[in-house]
């Protein structure tokens, strides 16, 4: 019994290193990272191969309300941070409220998006020509990020309505580790989508 | 640390460990368990069947190739058994066992822990390989097995070429089995960095479990583009969008980027366990310690990280920039070095230990023999010329399966002998086991030799037949007669093991003298794996003899034996302190259910019928919200 006694249970009444949870969403994350890398690089790849881009016929990107979405999507960092801030003092009431905040600026991210990704779908198809193609499936991708945050925001809020639990604090952690990530990624998604306009 | 020798309170504290992790008997526990021992051996059977059939479908290309112009198999069959030789090998039978059987019996064994990070996770991850196995294998008895080679180059994978699901069947099913993996890898980082047992300090930690955690980063960097070049070719073939074709503004390369950009490391992937193995199995034998131990560790590391910085050498006939092929031969070469750090540190071990040449080491010996014949094959094709002389021929089926079986496998087989006693309580039979290896080292050696001979003579790969009088026939010939000398020896391995385990004699808690923390528990070991969560001081505990009687003396003050629940400790993440106490979550339906609504979803998809597999995905969100609405008790 040198460097430190072992104690019968818990040496701490806080633990020091991130939950489990964290770390799982963490490495989850990193693989998300790469996938999203291959997504990217297929855009530079076959955009570099191309002589023109988007082809003729197809209308370039309208650059103003995707910038201007993507700016409030990122901001919605701001609230989730202050709701796992709020979670960690205890404080429920804010913590919800917090959360709820941003997800009704997610909630009207996707809804708009998902009215201009309708509103391309009509001008040109993914089955056209491989701009088309590499155009809605990064879309998509990142759509279905939103989506699945979404999901997790109102997961969270029911859980939630029963009060705060470490596993319920370790999962806020989680979400909020996602959104922070997946608005990281919307920056970069959206200056690749509209870089034939910028 | 024999049960007849604990104290009253050290017995009694022992049966409560038994009740709290007890799980149900029969069928329904196996349907339901969490435990990472269980799930191991799932894993084991269910990857053993795997092999048995890739097994087969490589004898049955030897039979047909054995003479030219044979009737075996038509080119159609020929295709399909050879895609899904390479297919089952590498998704269903190497990575698998490595990591799923292996990884999971031992990891947490190794760490002191009593399970995985996420057990129900691990459990979904089993489910979902089965899943995934069971889809691909569906097509080839529906006779639209994939029949593109296990790399599956556009434009031959086009639906214009290739117009029956059987490419449907390769892209949905490593899709799905991109899922498992990556879920497994994940579990098995966080478990690593997380629930070492209290002193395991990153600089202490098995080299097993440094090659597991290089294998668990390879695989979450690199799947993913895997998995996204599947779906585009699925997005291409089902929906006609146009990644791979050039008239629409597609690229066929752009297919081989992705997947080499993941089959590289996947190589790494491949042969990175059996290092780890050849660390266990060599310094128990050899009665030394690894010589070299952090360059060890950080080769093992540096071996998966180079791995990602070499895929076009895949690619050197594709008419790549000259400065590009140069910049990959370089990196290639790079390879040479962590693997020579590691051939040195093992060869040195044995000759620093006085080494004790059982079945196990044996297999190690020719694993290292083949690892340096095939690497230095591998080196060759760095040589930009030399690779393109030799591309698509014999010579590098012949390079790859002394890197595949006679690296990888080797270990697995050695492993397997190694580890029997701990999972089965019971000793192999030496004499036969000796025997087995010798006969696949010849199998081996007899099978893949001649093809460096026939693959300079000018034979393509990848050919159902070939003509009379070009001088390959006996060689062939003898390629044949290796791949059922090889299967005998492989039967022998398993032969002896079945018998071994019901009729071998009992081999108690640690037969070999190994130095790691499996060794410290009862052989096979009890649901939590430790009566006491073991105190570790060197990368060798199971050699510190007072540490060890250490722990029998805190079982009866009850330091840290985690008795009242079903419980294990956590530890930061470098250091291995103490942190806290998890309580971890018990047998449960939930894996097994949401592993059955992805299948049924993957299914779906594959016939088309889209809106069914949106309705089976929507129960499965709903399935992980049954899951996570069983929380852990609040301490």
């Amino acid at each position: 019994m040198t460097e430190h006694a072992l104690p019968r249970r818990a040496p701490r009444p806080r633990p020091v290193a991130h939950p489990n949870g964290w770390w799982g969403m963490a490495i989850f994350l990193a693989s998300e990272a790469m996938l999203f890398g291959a997504l990217l690089g297929t855009y530079y790849y076959l955009r570099f191969k191309a002589v023109h881009w988007p082809p003729p016929g197809t209308p370039e990107p309208k650059v103003v309300l995707p910038l201007i979405l993507t700016a409030v999507l990122v901001a919605t960092s701001v609230p989730m941070q202050a709701a796992l801030r709020a979670a960690r003092a205890g404080r429920l009431g804010a913590t919800r409220l917090a959360l709820a905040l941003a997800l009704t600026a997610q909630a009207t991210y996707f809804g708009l998006q998902m009215h201009l990704f309708l509103g391309d779908l009509a001008k040109f198809s993914p089955g056209e020509h491989a701009y088309g193609s590499i155009y809605f499936t990064l879309l998509g991708a990142h759509h279905a990020h939103v989506a699945v945050g979404l999901l997790l925001d109102v997961w969270l809020l029911l859980r939630l309505s029963t009060g705060l639990t470490r596993y319920r604090f370790t999962a806020l952690w989680a979400t909020t580790f996602f959104w922070h990530f997946v608005n990281a990624l919307a920056v970069l998604v959206v200056l690749t989508q509209l870089s034939p306009s910028l | 640390m024999a049960i007849e020798v604990l104290g009253p309170r050290a017995r009694e504290r022992v049966g409560r460990l038994d009740r709290i992790w007890e799980e149900r008997p029969g069928l329904i526990g196996w349907l339901t368990t969490v435990d990472h021992k269980r799930i191991g051996i799932l894993y084991f059977f269910t990857t053993l069947a795997f092999f048995a059939a890739g097994g087969v479908e490589a004898l049955l290309m030897r039979t047909q190739l054995a003479s030219a112009n044979a009737h075996v198999l038509g080119p159609s069959r020929y295709d399909q058994v050879m895609t899904m030789h390479g297919v089952t090998m590498i998704f269903l039978f190497v990575i698998p066992m490595t990591i799923g059987a292996f990884g999971n019996y031992l990891v947490p064994l190794m760490l002191g822990s009593r399970d995985m990070a996420f057990p129900r996770l691990n459990a979904l991850s089993y489910w979902l390989f089965l899943g995934s196995g069971c889809l691909i294998y569906t097509g080839l008895f529906l006779n639209m097995g994939p029949d593109a080679g296990w790399f599956d180059y556009v434009p031959l994978a086009l639906k214009r070429f290739d117009p029956g699901l059987n490419i449907d069947f390769y892209a949905l099913g490593l899709i799905f089995n991109g899922i498992s993996s990556i879920a497994a890898a994940t579990n098995f980082i966080v478990t690593i960095f997380k629930l070492r047992a209290p002193g395991m300090s990153l600089n202490r930690m098995p080299l097993f479990v440094f090659a597991m955690l290089a294998v668990s980063l390879s695989l979450v960097f690199a799947l993913p583009t895997l998995t996204i070049d599947c779906v585009f070719l699925e997005l291409q073939r089902r929906l006609g969008f146009h990644f791979f074709d050039v008239g629409h503004g597609g690229s066929a390369l752009l297919w081989q980027h992705l997947f080499w950009f993941f089959g590289h490391p996947e190589v790494y992937i491949i042969v990175l366990p059996a290092f780890g193995i050849a660390t266990s199995i060599i310094p128990t034998f050899a009665k030394h310690r690894m010589v070299a131990f952090p360059l060890v560790a950080l080769a093992e590391l540096l071996v998966a990280f180079i791995g990602f910085g070499v895929w076009a050498h895949h690619m050197f006939t594709t008419g790549l920039p000259t400065v590009t092929l140069v910049f990959f031969a370089a990196a290639s070469m790079m390879v040479v070095i962590p693997s020579t750090i590691q051939i040195y540190a093992w060869t040195v071990t044995v000759m620093m230990g006085r080494p004790e040449f059982k079945a196990p080491l044996l297999f190690i010996g020719g694993f290292i023999a083949f690892f340096v014949i095939g690497g230095l094959s591998g080196i060759m094709f760095a040589a930009i010329p030399f690779d393109q002389a030799t591309t698509d021929t014999y010579f590098v089926v012949a390079h790859f399966h002394f890197i595949i079986f006679g690296a990888a496998v080797f270990p697995i087989l050695g492993g397997m002998y190694y580890w029997f006693p701990k999972v089965t309580g019971r000793l192999y039979h030496e004499l036969v086991a000796k025997l087995s290896f010798w006969l696949t080292f010849a199998g081996t050696a007899l099978t893949f030799f001649p093809m460096h001979i026939v693959g300079l003579l000018g034979m393509p790969r990848r050919v159902y037949t070939y003509q009379g009088g070009l001088g390959w026939g006996a060689y062939n010939l003898s390629e044949t007669i290796g791949a059922f000398v090889l299967t005998a020896g492989l039967l022998l391995i398993f032969g002896n093991l079945l018998w071994s385990r019901f009729r071998g004699p009992y081999a108690g808690p640690d037969p070999f003298f190994g130095g790691t923390l499996e060794w410290t528990t009862t052989s096979p070991p009890p649901h939590y794996n430790f009566a006491v969560i073991p105190r570790v001081t060197s990368p060798y505990p199971n050699w510190d003899r007072a540490d060890r009687d250490e722990d029998a003396r805190r079982l009866e003050s009850g330091e840290l034996v985690l008795e009242e629940g079903h419980e294990t400790p956590a530890s930061t993440v470098r250091d291995g302190y103490l942190d806290e106490v998890l309580e971890m979550p018990s047998e449960s339906w939930w894996p097994i259910t949401l592993g059955l609504l992805v299948t049924v979803l993957f299914v779906m998809l594959l016939l088309g019928h889209f809106v069914v597999a949106g309705i089976f995905g929507a129960l499965a969100v709903l399935a992980l919200g049954g899951w996570h609405a069983q929380e852990p008790a609040e301490a």
